[in-house]
């Protein structure tokens, strides 16, 4: 929490000032402002012709374009001669603030006589006149659309909000309307003033007031859309209202100075320019003095907020950071908004915005950091809450059902689901991704104010484009990799934490194949991942890495002749893996082989036989294979019984057993269909064959064969149905009544012999493991 | 209590009748003259061609001329009679707007009336040609208060004949009306004056320089030389004189009402208001239950801006309704309108008595008829919310 305020109140801070050390530049830098380019009116033009035609002006041009031609052919200079330019420059920069400093005192009364000769008074009145009244026509433009949309408004504002992503939706849409709004009121503005022709000076002035009326507002409109300092509904950062409105406060005297400095800055120098060029004279002096002291307003005013924010923001929240922390903070705040006016005070504008760059991004990084873990921990304790309100919901029903006596005797209290984050992958790699993209932010920023094309680095053979495109390309690649690496490494993890072995006796889940091969692949990606850096970064550093990556080529290949066989076995085990062909503790068929399996390693797997023997089987070796412990089983049993057999009563008898096995509490849940009848399957030459089967689940059914053989025998027995007994018939002709005990044994052994065909007897089915 | 409620009753209605009346005078007077103003942006020999039918009328048709000054003197005085009753100051913002304006309107509307009268004493005709380059040229602070009077007024009026509106039925399709009409017509006045003093402001200065064709003041003033001096004097004696006795009369409204608020009994109640996000406030009684929960900042629908009207503001009272005065005429009448139930009552009119009240709105606060119940119902303060 304090974190995120303290890292908020810096980003705020910091981010305004950026744009006053913008604004100090640009008078300065001759012309280049952006903000307001009026389009020359006919006076303007006349003007300018005049001045082309002017000798004095002409040769201010020839003079200018044999500079510029020098420093573009000159040779690249030496790092002594650089450090000597750039003290030449500061040298001379010390000296025209000197001149000045000397200016300063008699700047009011110069700038009143520059003022009072350019304007006249009824203009200087008539200005502000249409100023006042074209800003009011913006306003009343904008106050209809906003009647039309009042209620819209007030609906996104009022509507209770708990999750995150409704409250970003709602600060969107009334960032939208606001914006809409505001767009209105710049047509209506600045559009219908520009539609009439004005004497050129009043225009600038008044444009420049009207650009600026409007960049207020929009940073006003910014900051409401993330404090919404009063529609708590709406507010993005994670405080509350008290703080919310002293920080809008605080945002908007900042803004207010900065765009007051801007626009008198402007002003006073569109002016100083404007006598210059009619009186020959020099104003360059009083220019520079008057945008140094607005610059020190703004640097004053900015470390007055600071001060306030750090001062009053800890009691309004009751936070209990360290008072170290927050002194640490809030003098390295002062100290940089000081160091970069001292940069900019000497004129070296590069290092300058490099100071502010850098000295920005690390409480930007924290402020970021924090901001999405408060946006994901409001949508996991959101979803948390809807989560218990369920379970409770759940909970209550069984207790009611209870109380009515609805519930059967000893059924369980149902057990509600733990609670899941579903956010616990993403946060993670949105972190990573914001962190990304404000690295990179960072760094165009830099490249925009040193003015380098950062995307023309490598035609730029300077040593700072050299550094800077090198610096870029490492940071791109690792930034990317580490962004791919987290993501990788999230879901990995996460699927491992999650696998849950299982209990003994249960067959394993899908999970266990995943938890074989999770690992390996981690560290195959991180292995890539690095390498794939390294080489880039290598590559963008000027390294040639053509050589290594031959070698590691031919490597390749020599490793992957001298290993195909293994690497035929991973590859082939990992594809077996992904197909679900087995799991741990399966009993399997490869081939003559099999058994239990026992281990899987990334190479080969290890089953055992029932009867104790132990294979190795390489995965390369596998072409098919049987699985004998899917879903279910079916068994097929067959009972001999004698021609005159009641076969109704077998089939009652059988379902019975059935029923029997089935209300077993050892295997009975384990049967999925119960033992029946399939009525006589086949006659033979002395007795009919009844079929009979079940289904189980993989594994029971050798327990549960054994158990219906022994009850349908003894339930036969018991209903006198005798099972089939091979019996031979002689028939001896003429009675053979007077048969000795010796020659009917002599008679019963013939006909034995005679009646054992040639084939054995059936082939027995497989033993049981 | 309620007998002085019963007592004022009849006065309220006179007073609010008059307001209305003489606020729609003034109302249809300030439109025609910014009507003709808005003519400016074809051109200012439009303007001028128009200015009889538009706004001379006003101050040469007699009765007119009459009802309007009757108006205004009328219309002053009620509001500042209106301001002594007022229980607090902090009332919603287009009333404050309002308020603020209808204070600044005279001060700044003396230059414009008094110079237009010095001009025709003078025996000038007060042509636009002569009022615009007075403002544009030989005083332009005069025209910037030009544009903050008109912006004024207007603000003044169309709030005004806004809350008339609103409180009436069938104010939903009137609206769609009278809004685009609200801002235009000012912004097309404004237009209108700009464009008229850029076209008679001279080249040199960046305007077009146009002169009035047989304009009536080529020969100057016809009064007697010696009373010029006199009546330019009384020109700009007279506005400031205006300024301070309406400046003054308002001080001493605001004295007189600190005074009465001064000696009024003080005693504690305490509101609870129940809902989806219930909040208890203690407050002082003497003000109307609406006044408490905008001093509290509890959202509170109030259409009419509790000129007890328009019934969005109803409150179901569910403790502490034994100690309140029973419905007046007027907001009897409202809640029958609403066929409300006996216990709801206009938070507007109710004035809470000392002990406990616990209250309930009737209508959203955001007039709306979301079903708030399927959202989810927890709530939760942001992280830090101290």
């Amino acid at each position: 929490m304090n974190m995120i305020l303290r890292s908020l109140i810096i980003t705020l801070l910091l981010s305004w000032f950026t744009l006053p050390a913008m604004a100090q530049i640009m008078p300065s830098g001759g012309g280049e402002e952006t903000v307001v380019v009026p389009d020359p009116s006919p006076n303007d033009v006349k003007e300018f012709l005049r001045l082309l035609g002017d000798p004095s002006v002409q040769e201010w041009i020839k003079d200018s374009v044999t500079e510029d031609g020098e420093i573009d052919t000159a040779p690249v200079l030496t790092l002594r001669e650089q450090i000597d330019q750039r003290l030449a420059q500061i040298a001379e920069r010390a000296q025209s603030l000197a001149v000045a400093w000397n200016v300063l005192p008699r700047m009011p009364m110069v700038m009143s006589d520059v003022w009072d000769s350019e304007l006249s008074h009824p203009q200087k009145v008539r200005s502000l006149t249409y100023l006042i009244t074209f800003l009011l026509i913006g306003l009343g433009l904008e106050w209809l659309y906003r009647q039309f949309m009042q209620y819209p408004l007030l609906r996104v504002e009022q509507s209770p909000k708990d999750a995150p992503m409704e409250k970003l939706t709602g600060a969107v849409m009334r960032a939208a309307i606001i914006f809409a709004g505001l767009g209105i009121f710049a047509v209506g503005s600045i559009g219908a003033f520009k539609s009439f022709t004005w004497h050129p000076l009043v225009e600038a002035l008044v444009m420049d007031f009207l650009v600026m009326v409007l960049l207020f507002r929009i940073i006003m409109t910014v900051s409401l859309f993330f404090q919404a300092p009063h529609a708590p509904e709406l507010r993005l950062v994670p405080y509350g209202s008290p703080v919310a409105r002293h920080l809008h406060w605080i945002v908007r005297v900042l803004a207010f100075a900065v765009v007051l400095g801007l626009s008198l800055s402007f002003i006073l120098n569109r002016i100083a320019f404007m006598r210059e060029m009619e009186m020959g004279g020099s104003l360059t002096a009083v220019a520079l003095a008057q945008t140094v002291g607005l610059a020190l307003m703004v640097v004053v005013v900015a470390w007055g907020c600071i001060w306030m924010a750090f001062r009053r923001v800890p009691q309004l929240c009751e936070d209990d950071t360290e008072l170290r922390d927050l002194r640490f903070w809030r003098n390295y705040l002062m100290i940089l908004v000081g160091v970069v006016f001292a940069t900019w005070l000497v004129g070296l504008f590069g290092i300058m915005w490099a100071i502010l760059v850098i000295g920005l991004i690390v409480p930007s990084l924290k402020l970021m950091a924090a901001w999405i873990d408060h946006f994901f921990d409001q949508s996991t304790s959101a979803l948390h809450d809807a989560h218990q309100v369920e379970a409770q919901a759940v909970l209550d029903e069984f207790v009611a059902a209870e109380a009515e006596g609805e519930v059967l005797e000893g059924e369980p209290q149902p057990v509600t689901p733990e609670f899941a984050d579903p956010y616990a992958t993403t946060r993670p790699i949105v972190q990573r991704a914001a962190r990304f993209v404000l690295l990179m932010s960072a760094v165009f920023a830099l490249a925009m104010a040193w003015g380098i094309n950062i995307f023309d680095l490598s035609s730029d053979r300077s040593v700072v484009g050299r550094v800077l495109e090198v610096l870029v390309d490492s940071i791109v690649a690792l930034l990317l990799a580490d962004l791919v690496w987290t993501w990788a490494k999230t879901v990995i993890d996460k699927r491992v934490a999650d696998y849950e072995p299982p209990v003994d006796g249960q067959a394993p889940g899908p999970e266990a194949r995943m938890f074989t091969l999770l690992p390996l692949l981690r560290t195959i990606l991180m292995v890539s991942l690095l390498i794939m850096v390294s080489l880039s970064v290598l590559s963008a550093a000027g390294v040639n890495i053509a050589p290594i990556l031959a070698g590691a080529g031919i490597m390749g290949i020599a490793i992957g002749f001298g290993t195909q066989s293994l690497v035929r076995d991973i590859v082939a085990g990992i594809f077996f893996l992904i197909d679900d062909a087995f799991r741990l503790g399966e009993y399997i068929e490869v081939g003559d082989l099999m058994g239990t399996v026992e281990s899987i390693s990334v190479r080969s797997m290890r089953i055992r036989h029932h009867r104790g023997k132990v294979h190795t089987v390489p995965y390369g070796e596998l072409k098919s294979l049987t699985n004998h412990s899917r879903d279910w089983v079916i068994m097929k049993l067959e009972f001999r019984v004698p021609f005159d057999t009641d076969l109704q009563l077998v089939k009652k008898l059988i379902k019975k057993v059935g029923a029997e096995l089935k209300a077993n509490e050892h295997y009975g849940p384990s049967i999925l269909s119960t033992l029946k009848s399939q009525g006589v399957r086949r006659m033979e030459e002395f007795n009919m064959v009844v079929g009979v089967k079940f289904m189980t689940k993989p594994g029971e059914q050798w327990l549960v064969r054994r158990d219906a053989y022994q009850k349908v025998r003894d339930i036969f027995d018991a209903n006198g149905i005798r099972m089939a007994e091979r019996n031979v018939k002689v028939a001896i002709e003429g009675g053979g009544a007077d048969l000795t005990e010796e020659q009917r044994q002599a008679v019963a052994g013939a006909a034995q012999e005679a009646s054992q065909g040639p084939e054995g007897p059936p082939k027995a089915i497989p033993d049981e493991p | 209590m309620s007998d002085t409620v019963i007592d004022t009753h009849w006065g309220a209605k006179l007073r609010l009748q008059a307001m209305i009346i003489t606020g729609m005078v003034l109302f249809a007077f300030i439109t025609m003259h910014l009507l003709n103003l808005s003519l400016g942006l074809h051109s200012v020999q439009l303007m001028e061609d128009w200015r009889f039918a538009l706004s001379g009328i006003w101050s040469s048709f007699f009765p007119l001329k009459v009802l309007l000054q009757a108006s205004l003197v009328v219309h002053f005085i009620i509001a500042l009679y209106s301001l002594y009753r007022r229980n607090t100051l902090r009332v919603p913002a287009y009333d404050m707007a309002q308020m603020i304006a209808g204070v600044l309107i005279i001060p700044l509307m003396g230059i414009h009336v008094f110079g237009v009268m010095a001009v025709k004493e003078l025996g000038l005709e007060p042509t636009y040609f002569l009022v615009l380059s007075q403002f544009w040229i030989v005083s332009p602070v005069n025209g910037l208060q030009q544009v903050a009077l008109l912006v004024v007024a207007w603000i003044h009026g169309a709030i005004g004949v806004y809350s008339w509106l609103r409180a009436r039925d069938g104010s939903a399709r009137v609206m769609k009306f009278f809004y685009p009409f609200v801002v235009m017509l000012p912004i097309l006045a404004m237009l209108g004056f700009v464009e008229g003093g850029r076209q008679i402001i001279s080249v040199d200065e960046g305007g077009l320089g146009m002169v009035m064709e047989n304009d009536p003041n080529v020969d100057g003033p016809t009064v007697d030389p010696e009373m010029i001096p006199v009546i330019l004097a009384k020109a700009k004696n007279r506005p400031k004189l205006a300024t301070r006795v309406s400046l003054g009369l308002v001080m001493m409204v605001l004295l007189a009402r600190f005074i009465r608020l001064k000696l009024r009994e003080r005693s504690h109640v305490r509101v609870s208001y129940g809902g989806r996000r219930p909040m208890t406030f203690e407050s002082e009684t003497g003000l109307t239950l609406l006044e408490m929960a905008h001093e509290n900042s509890i959202p509170h629908a109030n259409v009419c801006r509790g000129r007890g009207r328009c019934g969005t503001c109803r409150v179901r009272v569910l403790k502490g309704g034994e100690k309140l005065a029973p419905p007046s005429e007027l907001e009897a009448k409202v809640l029958a309108r609403w066929n409300a139930e006996p216990n709801e009552r206009l938070a507007c009119q109710l004035m809470p008595q000392e002990g406990v009240l616990d209250v309930e709105r009737v209508v959203k606060a955001d007039y709306s008829n979301l079903d708030y119940a399927q959202a989810n119902k927890s709530t939760k303060s942001p992280v830090g919310a101290s």
